[in-house]
């Protein structure tokens, strides 16, 4: 009993602590504002306003929470098209992420049982996935442009709902996360023990009743660290794919304000984005941990 | 005419120059409703030879017949209780024997395959079991449980591959004397192999040994003309079963004194733990190799006879 309250305690006091020295490291890189009193030319006195510090425009901690409150107090908020709550934008780049996910899910899976099933395919489209396996999203999506430059599907009012831009978002995102889908899979599919495919073997079962009753089953395990794999990719990729593309979210957010000067909330952004990603990771092992047992 | 029969046939594996001849001169006749048991040491190709009339394997020469048919693949009509169970671990115990029945009686309607399924279900003494999976169950309802599966196919014959070898002494007896007990309900035919002297004495009617030559081949078929049903306690003192007993034993290890130089064998052992999935990563895919089971194979120092 004692032990089990002991760990719980440092389980939480431990990081927290963590927390705090980071925290502290941060405030003494941060900028601090240093107000002096000068006299001008005129011989008036004026206040002057400073910023002294290692990295004199990094806000401290306090700093950015006060500039941040407001899009975390009112996280719905929309103010203006570029002046949303942070939960709303949060929203809209998962929305996309979703999306491209999906894509690549449906694609990738498919690839990845060709690859563990058969040889020859492996052979042959081995080398091309090695070598599309590492390109950047940032590569990927000026092409993307390119390739969908025709698509435009525009609403009853004139606008443009679904434009270029985004068939490239969408583009980028399911072919950057496809890979890990890819590769457990097939790694899965090769995994599945001789013995289960004796049994299908036995049993005389067809190929559709071996591929749904046996393989899918004994690969669902692998699938799934394939698709939380994924998934984390997604989410760093739509950072990227938005600060191209200039699309309101959360990544299209951070660049904006980074443009606009103010810093605090670009820490802000880096903060969502890393909770929102531990959140869909832990989200995803939960699901995972569920088919594991299999 | 004999239900199964194999007549010279041989088997070996690997590519020339790298070869490993397993069987050779293989000639075995099953009767039907016969109860046979193919003794032999670990690594010595039972497996193979099961799985010859199985359809798993095919013969490099001679050939394997089924009621007269040449055997060219697997199928039905001869049930494979595997040594490692092989069930289907996300299936439950109904559904892994009903996987078998819906593909065998196709033409069945449906209430009449889950008829089916529970009596099979019944027979083996799992009916409160029916809705679990294979890893809630113990090793030996495990394996009553293949047993099930392959014997609700309605198989001509049904082929054991040391089906007990994964189980403990006392779980073993007690399904020895199960399958004993449906083989003489069902009289179906039997074709046991197992690396298990007593086992054999206990449950055929004829003992086959399989001598570790190198290429190994079949010896001298042993009668067992003891009565059944025979009772394990009693039968240790049986004279008859003594005699048998060491002429069986000596068989084989005379056949094994024979024999000196030795090489090492991949077994593959019996799937009882889960595979080990913290292996998987993307590097390993590069590398062409799987995940590693933790149960998977190991070289094994095995004696064989030039």
């Amino acid at each position: 009993m004692h032990l089990i309250q002991r760990y719980k305690s440092e389980s939480i006091v431990l990081p927290v602590f963590a927390i705090l020295v980071c925290v502290f490291l941060w405030y003494l890189i941060a900028g601090k504002a240093i107000t002096s009193e000068k006299i001008d030319d005129f011989g008036d006195k004026v206040k002057v306003t400073k910023r002294a510090g290692l990295s004199a425009d990094l806000p401290t901690p306090v700093e950015t929470w006060t500039a941040s409150k407001l899009y975390v107090t009112e996280p719905f908020a929309k103010r203006g098209e570029l002046d949303q709550g942070i939960l709303r934008f949060t929203w809209m780049s998962l929305v996309l992420v979703v999306q491209g996910y999906f894509i690549a899910l449906v694609i990738g899976t498919p690839i990845g049982f060709f690859l563990g099933l058969s040889k020859r395919f492996t052979t042959a489209f081995d080398p091309i996935i090695q070598v599309l396996r590492p390109v950047s999203p940032l590569a990927w999506l000026p092409l993307g442009m390119i390739l969908f430059s025709g698509v435009k599907i525009v609403n009853g009012d004139g606008r443009t709902t679904f434009g270029a831009s985004d068939a490239a978002a969408l583009f980028t995102i399911a072919i950057c996360a496809m890979w890990p889908t890819v590769m457990n899979t097939a790694v899965g599919v090769r995994a599945v023990p001789q013995d289960y495919l004796n049994v299908a073997k036995v049993l005389k079962l067809s190929k559709s009743k071996t591929l749904w009753k046996v393989l899918v089953p004994a690969t669902l395990p692998y699938m799934f660290t394939g698709f939380r794999l994924s998934l984390g990719i997604a989410w760093l990729v739509i950072v990227a794919v938005e600060m191209l593309t200039g699309r309101p979210g959360v990544g299209g957010f951070l660049w904006q304000q980074y443009n606009a000067n103010s810093y605090a909330h670009i820490i802000l952004c880096i903060l969502t984005i890393g909770v929102v990603g531990y959140v869909l990771d832990r989200l995803m092992s939960v699901v995972e941990s569920r088919f594991k047992t299999a | 005419m004999p239900l199964i029969e194999i007549k010279g046939a041989a088997k070996g594996y690997g590519h020339p120059g790298s070869r490993t001849e397993v069987l050779k001169d293989i000639n075995l006749a099953v009767e039907e409703g016969e109860f046979v048991v193919i003794v032999g040491y670990s690594g010595s190709g039972k497996s193979t030879l099961i799985n010859l009339i199985s359809g798993l394997v095919k013969a490099d020469v001679g050939m394997a017949t089924i009621s007269g048919e040449t055997i060219t693949g697997p199928g039905p009509d001869r049930g494979l209780v595997f040594q490692n169970y092989s069930l289907l671990p996300w299936l439950t115990v109904e559904e892994n024997i009903a996987l078998a029945v819906d593909e065998v009686f196709k033409d069945w309607t449906v209430a009449q395959r889950k008829e089916h399924v529970k009596k099979y279900i019944d027979m083996v003494k799992l009916d409160r079991a029916a809705h679990k999976l294979p890893k809630e169950l113990s090793g030996g309802m495990r394996q009553r449980v293949a047993v099930a599966r392959t014997l609700s196919m309605n198989p001509k014959v049904l082929l054991l591959d040391e089906p007990l070898s994964a189980l403990d002494a006392l779980t073993r007896a007690t399904i020895q004397d199960e399958i004993s007990e449906i083989w003489r309900q069902n009289l179906t035919t039997v074709l046991w192999i197992t690396n298990d002297p007593d086992e054999a004495l206990l449950l055929a009617d004829r003992v086959i040994p399989l001598l570790p030559t190198s290429p190994a081949t079949l010896g001298e078929p042993i009668l067992v003309d003891l009565e059944r049903p025979r009772d394990r306690k009693t039968l240790n003192h049986d004279p008859k079963f003594k005699k048998l007993r060491t002429q069986l034993i000596n068989t084989l290890l005379d056949a094994k004194g024979r024999m000196k130089p030795k090489t090492s064998i991949k077994l593959t052992l019996p799937d009882i733990l889960p595979e080990d999935l913290t292996y998987v990563n993307s590097l390993q895919f590069l590398n062409r190799a799987g995940p590693k089971r933790r149960s998977d194979s190991k070289r094994e120092e095995v004696e064989v006879a030039v």
